[in-house]
Order: C-alpha cells, then structure tokens, then sequence
C-alpha cells in the first residue's frame, strides 16, 4: 500500500521530482501534438536535409519533413506503447501472480514454471519474431511486449501475495464466506500493488526503449507515422551530413527513458527505505 | 545439494520441452499457409498442386499438429531443424557458420564490462553516502538508459566520419585476404572497437549497479559489525570478510546478462553490419524463413537455459551454507 510517507520519501529527491515533471510535459505535448500547426507527414522537397533554423526549429528530412512536428508525433507514439505494453503486462503479470500466490501448491507450480520458460527466450528476439511474423503495428508492439515482460510483476504479485494471505484482514474475509474472487481482487490485490509500481515504471522505460529499437530496426509502427527510432533510421543514411537527424531523438528516447527509470528507482527506494 | 542438483537439471528438461512447445506453438499461430513454413511465399504460387501435396506429405503437414510437433521436436533434439527457405542450407549449418563471429563480439564486450563494471561498483560500494558514491550511481542509471542504436550513430559520425580513424561498419577491410596475420588481427580489431562499446557499455552498468547492492547488502550484516567490533582494519574487513561474500551472487549474473547479450547483439549487428548470428535472425525473419527462425529461437532460449543451469551449479559450490532442498533466490 502505497503510504503518505512513501510520498514524503519519493518528493525528497530532487531528480525524481524534475523526472516526473518531464514526464508529465512530455505526455502534454503527446496529448497537442495534433493541434500543432505543423504536419508531420508534409513533405516539402524545396527543405530537404535543412539544418535547424527559424522556419524548422530542429531541421527537417531527407523529404524535407518538420523534424520538431515528426518528433510530437513520436512521443505520442512512444508514451502509448510505454502505457499500453506496461498496462497489459501488469495485467497478464498480476493474474499469474495472484493465482501463484493465493492457492500455492500445484498452481504455484505451474505459474513458476512458466516464467522459467519466458525468461529462457531473449527478450528482444522474441519480441522481433512476434513483431515481424504477425505484421508490424502499434497493436502488435504493445501485446508483443506485454505478453513478454509480465514475469516480473507476476513474481512482485506473487511474493506480496504469499506475505500477505494470512493476515487478520484476508482471513477475515475468508471467515465471513468471501469468494476467492472476491478476497483476489478486493482484498489481497490492492494491497500487494505498490511494489508493481516499481517494475511498471521500468517497464515503460524498457517498452519506450524496445519501441525505438524496432522503429529503428525498421520493425516499428508502418511508415510514414513518424516514430522516434524511425526517425533515427532514417539518420542512419545521412550520416555525413544530418547531424540534427541523430541528435534530437536519441536524446528525446534517452531523457524519457532515463525520466521513468529515475521514478522508478525512487519509488523502490521510498517503498523500502533501507535498500540502496 | 545433490537432491538440488537433481531438481534442479529436472527442472532444466522440463523448461527445454516447454521452451519448444512454445515456439512451436508461436510460429504456428502465424496466420498464413503452414506450407510457406517450408517453402517460402514465392513457392505456393508457382508450384504444381501435385508437388505441394508431395511436400505436405514429406513434411508431415497433412498430420494433426501434435504429430507434426513431435517431428519437429525429433529433428529438434538432435539440433536438426530442417533446411532454410532463404538457400535450401542445413539451418544448423548456417547458424554455426555464424556463430564464431557473434561469440566474438559478444566475448570481448563481456569480459570488458566485467573487467571494468565489478571494480567500479564494488568502489563505489565502499564509498555509500558521499558524493562520488551518488553522483557514480545516477552516471550509471543514465547509462543505462542509452538507447544502444544511438550510441552506435554517435560513435560513427564522431571517430568513422569527422575523424576518420575507425571504419564505419563491417568486420574487415576490403582488402583483408591480401593482409598477413598480423594486420588482419589489427584490421579486425580496429572494426570491433565500436560495435564492442555499444554493446558493452549497457552491461558495464549492470555489473557496477549489481556489484554495488551485492557488496552494500553484505556490509549491512551482524558479521561485519562482528569484524569491525573485534577491532579488524576497515582494509581487512572489506577485503578479507566482505569481499569473497559478495562476489557470489555475482555468478548469477552470468546467467542473467546472456539474454541481454544475445538480444543487444541483433541491433548491433544491424547496425555494424556485423555478419553474425544476430544478423542471421533479423533476415530470416524479413523473409519469413520459418525454419530457420524457430532454429535460431530455439538455439538462444537453450544457451540461456544451460547459462542459467550452469550459474546455479556454480552458485551452489561456491556457498556453503547451501543444503539440501534449501531453495537458492
């Protein structure tokens, strides 16, 4: 359960704070990108490859595309995945974890097996296999992620779930005739939550950085939806030339990532204080 | 410890068949004609029905999928995955053509970030609370939130493009095969240097965060304050006491980075144009050579399996206090 003192705790680091403000920015400009007076799919042949100026305040493309437009439209594309992947692995992560945790035993068993056989398959490989064989989409992305990084919150889930089940208040429920639905998801499971918090925050960072990496690879949400990693790829060609084709998105992938993992590793630290 | 040993290679066998389940399982809920899994796209068009049938019937694929799953798992276990859809090729045989090239890139990246990412952490262990301590702690969490591809994309415009001393990509010189020995050592070296940075700078992190809470987390214990009571140097304390406790839980290590590598190594490759295994993978997927995808899956999900299985055996000898059906992590 996440406490007023956990609250205390996390607002006393500065870098948290600034991170989560960044996040919050960022997830504004997502939300207007598409009041911007730019499209970020105009391609002006007359601008190509122009270094940032007045006119395109962070250059343009190879096809002469507002790389500022391109990039607000990428952090819409990015946040989402980094939401959308975290919210199904959390799902699919605390389903497993709870059934693990609440009856134990045979289905402890199994579930634990399980995650065995997830962590065997390196992650990025199996990510671009599902990606690429069932077509590249922002839907695709977002299940191929989920469904492969929900270990950790089912082992988060499960654990508190173990801590947790024979206290007064879960047995309590039991005693007056609950059903085990009901003390999952009533009882149990918004008190073994708080630690998921931890590993969903790295679980954006992780999904915004897999994202970028398919995009990059060419694996990413179809062409010409601009995308943070597609932009890069395109840099990649224009490499003698476009320094601002490479500077600007790295950095926007780096600060966010970077943004989501400095929450949290704090979080983890207001949660259990004693750890470094 | 033996009944731990025991479970635990049981537990390995059994990973291994749910491993394949999986990815047979995965492939085939790939919508399209299960036929194309052998002979690409191109062939269902510009075949004779009668040959297409003549293939279903060698492949097995007029069986139900439990049966084709098990002649699947047949080639499988003998490492036997079929021939590639890309050049008619053994898969085995083109993925151990590619391999050596993968190992490595992969080996020098490892044994650097061990080299340089342990003593790092366990430094900044010992100096918990001041500012170095803190300001290398948040260095490492920004590092580790590099995207790896934009790393490579620096690194070449900076030393490939505006100075000129490293290649941009590849793993030789156009003209290796007139090199001696020498200079094709130097050549190669001279284009590993970037793609090894990239993929090491990541794990370099890991090792120094990991090495870091290994060595705090013992520091913390009743037998250090019992050292330090008995009046031993703080020297002798971290060095003799705390030292050889916390390099323990680092072989775990060994069986959690592989994955990362294996993973880091398809981008990276991508990018250097390395000819390896990474690269392999990525262009079988593009053409859809199924074979040669569930090969390569099955392949790296086994070296994570056995680095996994390795570490725990190595965990067990290396700490005592270890019994029987005492359950490790």
């Amino acid at each position: 359960m996440t406490s007023p003192q956990t609250w205390t705790r996390f607002r006393r680091s500065k870098l948290a704070l600034f991170a989560l403000v960044y996040v919050a920015l960022m997830t504004l400009i997502a939300l207007l990108a598409p009041v911007w007076r730019i499209d970020p799919d105009a391609i002006d042949l007359s601008h190509r490859l122009a270094p940032p100026d007045a006119a395109h305040v962070l250059g343009t493309d190879e096809l002469g595309r507002d790389i500022l437009a391109r990039m607000m439209f990428g952090a819409r594309i990015s946040l989402a995945v980094g939401f959308f992947a975290t919210l199904i692995s959390v799902v699919v992560g605390s389903f497993f974890g709870a059934i693990a945790g609440y009856y134990g035993r045979a289905a402890d068993w199994i579930v634990s097996r399980l995650i065995e056989v997830v962590l065997c398959f390196p992650f990025l490989f199996l990510v671009l296999g599902i990606v690429a064989l069932f077509r590249p989409s922002l839907m695709t992305i977002m299940i191929a992620l989920g469904l492969t990084t929900w270990t950790n919150e089912a082992r988060y889930i499960r654990a508190e779930f173990l801590r947790i089940r024979e206290l007064e208040f879960a047995q309590a429920a039991r005693a007056s005739g609950a059903r085990d639905a009901r003390i999952i998801f009533r009882h149990l499971l918004p008190n073994a939550i708080a630690p998921v918090l931890v590993s969903a925050s790295f679980g954006v960072a992780y999904a915004i950085l897999t994202e970028s990496a398919l995009s990059f690879l060419g694996l990413g949400v179809p062409l010409p939806t601009a995308s943070w990693g597609s932009i890069l790829s395109d840099a990649k060609s224009q490499i003698e030339y476009a320094w601002w084709l490479i500077l600007f998105p790295g950095l926007a992938i780096f600060t966010t990532v970077a943004a989501f993992n400095v929450i949290g590793e704090r979080i983890r630290d207001a949660l259990d204080p004693r750890s470094t | 410890m033996g009944a731990y040993l025991l479970r635990r290679l049981l537990y390995a066998v059994l990973t291994f068949f749910g491993i394949t389940v999986a990815t047979f399982t995965l492939i085939h809920i790939v919508p399209g004609d299960p036929i194309t899994f052998y002979i690409g796209h191109a062939g269902v068009t510009t075949i004779p029905k009668a040959t297409l049938d003549a293939i279903k019937r060698e492949y097995h694929l007029d069986e139900p999928l439990p049966a084709q799953y098990l002649y699947w798992l047949r080639g499988a276990v003998t490492l036997d995955f079929g021939r590639s859809t890309q050049d008619r090729r053994p898969v085995t045989e083109r993925i151990l053509e590619k391999l050596p090239n993968t190992l490595q890139l992969n080996i020098v990246a490892f044994v650097l970030a061990a080299l340089f990412g342990i003593p790092i952490g366990l430094w900044s262990a010992t100096r918990s609370g001041r500012a170095t301590e803190r300001a290398s702690a948040v260095f490492f969490f920004l590092l580790y939130s590099l995207p790896s591809f934009w790393v490579a994309l620096i690194l070449m415009q900076i030393f490939s493009v505006k100075l000129d001393i490293l290649p941009l990509f590849g793993m030789n010189s156009d003209d290796f095969r007139e090199l001696d020995t020498f200079h094709f050592l130097l050549d190669r070296t001279k284009h590993l240097v970037l793609p090894v940075i990239t993929l090491a700078y990541a794990q370099l992190a890991i090792f120094a965060r990991f090495s870091k809470s290994a060595l705090t987390e013992v520091i913390r214990q009743d037998f250090i304050t019992t050292a330090r009571a008995k009046g031993a140097g703080e020297g002798v304390v971290l060095w003799h006491h705390a030292l050889r406790n916390a390099l323990i839980p680092l072989i775990t290590l060994l069986g959690l980075t592989i994955p990362y590598l294996i993973s880091g190594s398809v981008i990276v490759e991508q990018i250097f144009q390395w000819d390896g295994a990474g690269m392999l993978y990525y262009d079988a997927i593009l053409s859809r050579d199924y074979p040669t995808v569930m090969g390569m899956t099955l392949i790296t999900a086994l070296i994570t399996l056995i680095a996994g299985l390795f570490a725990d055996i190595l965990y067990v000898f290396a700490d005592p206090r270890l019994r029987l059906g005492e359950s490790i992590r």
